[in-house]
């Protein structure tokens, strides 16, 4: 980085600084719309389209990163408090930050997730603008051979979240890909599996999915409970205690929110990929090399690290294509596109030349909110964890009701929320019977992009079954994939072995 | 081993629900594709078969629970008296009335009488007041966030289609 660079970024950094007084309402207003299922930053800039275009570009700008980050951290709130995540991209949150909520540690949870999401966003900021040429090359590389990998990586998740029950958790997963197949094929647009509903011909919809399986069905679950946290948790007064204690937690483990939020800035990277399959693959990651991969899901702190510092990292990797090639990486990123073409920016690599403060800019607005985010929200924990101590009797009717209403809003089809409805049932009917809907959620997600890449490829090799094994990359994955499925078992044979020796 | 003795029986009926809708779904999918082009069949008779297998494999478990009395076909797990007791079936009501009212009500009505209705339910009968009061709290913070300042696209009524002409008119 030359030193003309290294002045922009510095005048710039103070700049977006003086933006404060966006920047701080724009965060609670992302909170609040990244934790209702069916608002996300992108329908909401939208909503706002009109502001957004009436305020200056850098206004505008600060205002849309400000609010993309803040929607990608509130999406963890509600997963963390009563196992609703507010978007797909947090759908691997609850894992384990529910269990901690419902052991009474919450608050301990949410500073986990904060401190996580702050310093995951940060540090891929910074990596981002140091490898922005390198990293831009990335989408090149990935085509659809090697994004099947990529899915499958978040897909094997399944099979660790079945390991208590395998068949159960296998039905679940694939119950799951089979719903995700619901819709045209992506070749011919061949109707599958439809029930002859039209609603259904795009595939079926996330957000009724997500609030189906996951807020209604635990609605109808809570209440056999006076509140969320256990008898045995024991809900505390507020106190400074348990934020620190989950500050300390998460900074301990510094070394797991850095690999895993570079996960999700190589996957935020590719146009296409997302928050979902980012903080699937992170967890499922952070799962097979741990030393304690049995705590998975009993509400351990690094299974609550690896999606929520994953789905910030792809916050900053969106940008990469967006702002070097003009490709954007995502919803939000696209709907940027369109708000900075009407202020006359043009994209690609002399947009770092003929408007460097702009360039430069975003990911600048990106570090300070992430920096303010830290400072506003996590004292705001100590408040925000009382949810978990709200007598159900209130907290699950208002669960319903928002969330089926937050079904309706993407698509607006009155069908969406029936759907939800439907999801809801058997949510409910997979809680009380064993069956994990992580396991459905994860198969309805990542299936149909996966049965789209997998067509893609056999459709360009005339269905030639060994192209998936015809690329240098793709074969790297493949390996890769191997050894993260192999390697986490021989480290389990071999701390069994240990254990054994001196029971012996 | 005594406890293992004392433990009730595996309500297997219950179980089994998720994997009979699974093999249903599955082979109507497959009804649906099967005189489609290869790419809609090749990857759903992957998954689909791999979801048959995984059943059959689940279906032959529970034939050797039931043969050695380990379970029974009941539903004690997914649904029992207490589900009345809970409210939980006036909740289901409620909601299913919910979904079907809120287009024609709009958000604001529907969902107050939702959140009364079932807070009632729940609560059996008691603070009636609080909890009518906290509704319409619920239902017009709603109304005001997400319509009146957001015009986010929820299904509109009577109060909203009232209220944005009050407001228009000053």
């Amino acid at each position: 980085m030359d030193s003309s660079t290294a002045s922009i970024l510095t005048e710039v950094f103070f700049e977006t600084l003086g933006y404060w007084y966006i920047i701080i309402p724009t965060i609670f207003l992302g909170l609040i719309v990244g934790g209702i299922p069916g608002f996300s930053a992108a329908n909401t800039i939208i909503i706002l389209m009109p502001l957004t275009l009436a305020l200056d570009l850098q206004s505008g700008l600060v205002f849309m990163i400000s609010l993309y980050c803040a929607a990608r951290m509130g999406a963890g709130i509600p997963a963390i408090l009563v196992n609703i995540p507010g978007t797909a991209g947090a759908a691997a949150t609850p894992l384990d930050g529910y269990p901690m909520a419902k052991q009474g540690k919450g608050q301990q949870a949410l500073a986990i997730s904060f401190v996580a999401s702050c310093i995951g966003g940060l540090l891929t900021t910074i990596i981002a603008l140091a490898a922005m040429p390198i990293l831009a090359r990335v989408g090149f590389y990935m085509h659809s051979v090697e994004m099947i990998v990529v899915m499958l990586f978040g897909i094997s998740l399944i099979a660790s979240i079945a390991a208590q029950d395998m068949v159960k958790g296998l039905i679940a997963g694939f119950l799951g890909l089979m719903i995700g197949s619901i819709g045209t094929d992506v070749v011919y647009a061949t109707p599958r599996g439809t029930f002859g509903f039209l609603e259904l011909y795009d595939g079926v919809p996330l957000i009724p999915a997500l609030v189906g399986l996951f807020a209604v069905s635990e609605a109808f679950v809570i209440i056999e409970k006076r509140v969320i946290v256990n008898h045995d948790g024991e809900p505390k007064a507020p106190n400074w205690g348990d934020t620190f204690e989950g500050v300390k937690i998460a900074l301990s483990r510094w070394v797991h929110i850095v690999w895993t939020s570079i996960i999700g800035l190589v996957i935020g990277v590719i146009p296409g990929a997302g928050a979902s399959i980012a903080s699937f693959v992170a967890y499922q990651q952070s799962r097979s090399f741990s030393k304690t991969p049995e705590k998975y899901g009993t509400g351990h702190p690094e299974g609550l690290i690896a999606p929520e510092s994953a789905n910030n990292g792809v916050t900053s990797g969106t940008l990469v294509p967006l702002l070097v090639l003009g490709i954007p990486g995502g919803a939000t990123a696209a709907i940027m596109l369109v708000v900075m073409q009407f202020h006359g920016v043009s994209f690609g690599p002399s947009l770092f030349e003929n408007q460097p403060t702009v360039g430069y800019g975003m990911f600048m607005a990106m570090a300070v909110s992430y920096v303010f985010m830290f400072l506003t929200i996590l004292p705001l924990s100590r408040y925000m964890s009382h949810v978990t101590t709200i007598p159900t009797i209130y907290l699950a009717p208002m669960i319903i009701s928002f969330t089926l209403v937050g079904g309706f809003v993407p698509r607006e089809y009155m069908f969406d929320m029936y759907l939800a409805l439907a999801f809801g049932v058997l949510g409910y009917i997979a809680r009380r019977t064993g069956y994990h809907v992580a396991a459905i959620l994860i198969g309805v997600i990542l299936g149909p992009l996966l049965e789209k890449y997998f067509l893609w490829s056999l459709k360009k090799s005339d269905g030639d079954i060994m192209v998936l094994f015809s690329s240098t990359l793709g074969n790297i994955l493949w390996v890769a994939f191997a050894l993260s499925i192999i390697l986490p078992m021989v480290f389990s044979m071999r701390r069994k072995r240990k254990l054994e020796v001196p029971a012996e | 081993m005594s406890s293992e003795h004392h433990k009730p029986p595996r309500q297997i009926g219950g179980e089994l629900v998720i994997p009979i809708l699974s093999v249903g779904f599955t082979i109507y999918f497959f009804m649906t594709i099967w005189n489609s082009p290869w790419t809609a069949q090749v990857s759903t008779f992957m998954i689909g078969g791999i979801l048959l297998l995984v059943c059959a494999i689940f279906f032959i478990r529970c034939a050797i629970w039931l043969s050695r009395g380990e379970g029974t076909l009941g539903f004690g797990n997914l649904f029992t008296m207490d589900d009345f007791r809970t409210g939980r079936i006036g909740l289901l009501l409620t909601t299913v009335g919910y979904v079907a009212l809120i287009d024609t009500l709009g958000f604001t009505l529907t969902t107050f009488l939702f959140l009364a209705v079932s807070m009632l339910i729940l609560a059996r009968g008691k603070n009636a007041v609080f909890i009518t009061m906290i509704s319409a709290a619920m239902a017009l913070t709603g109304w005001a966030v997400f319509i009146w300042a957001f015009d986010a696209r929820f299904p509109r009524g009577w109060f909203e289609t009232t209220m944005k002409a009050v407001l228009a008119n000053g």
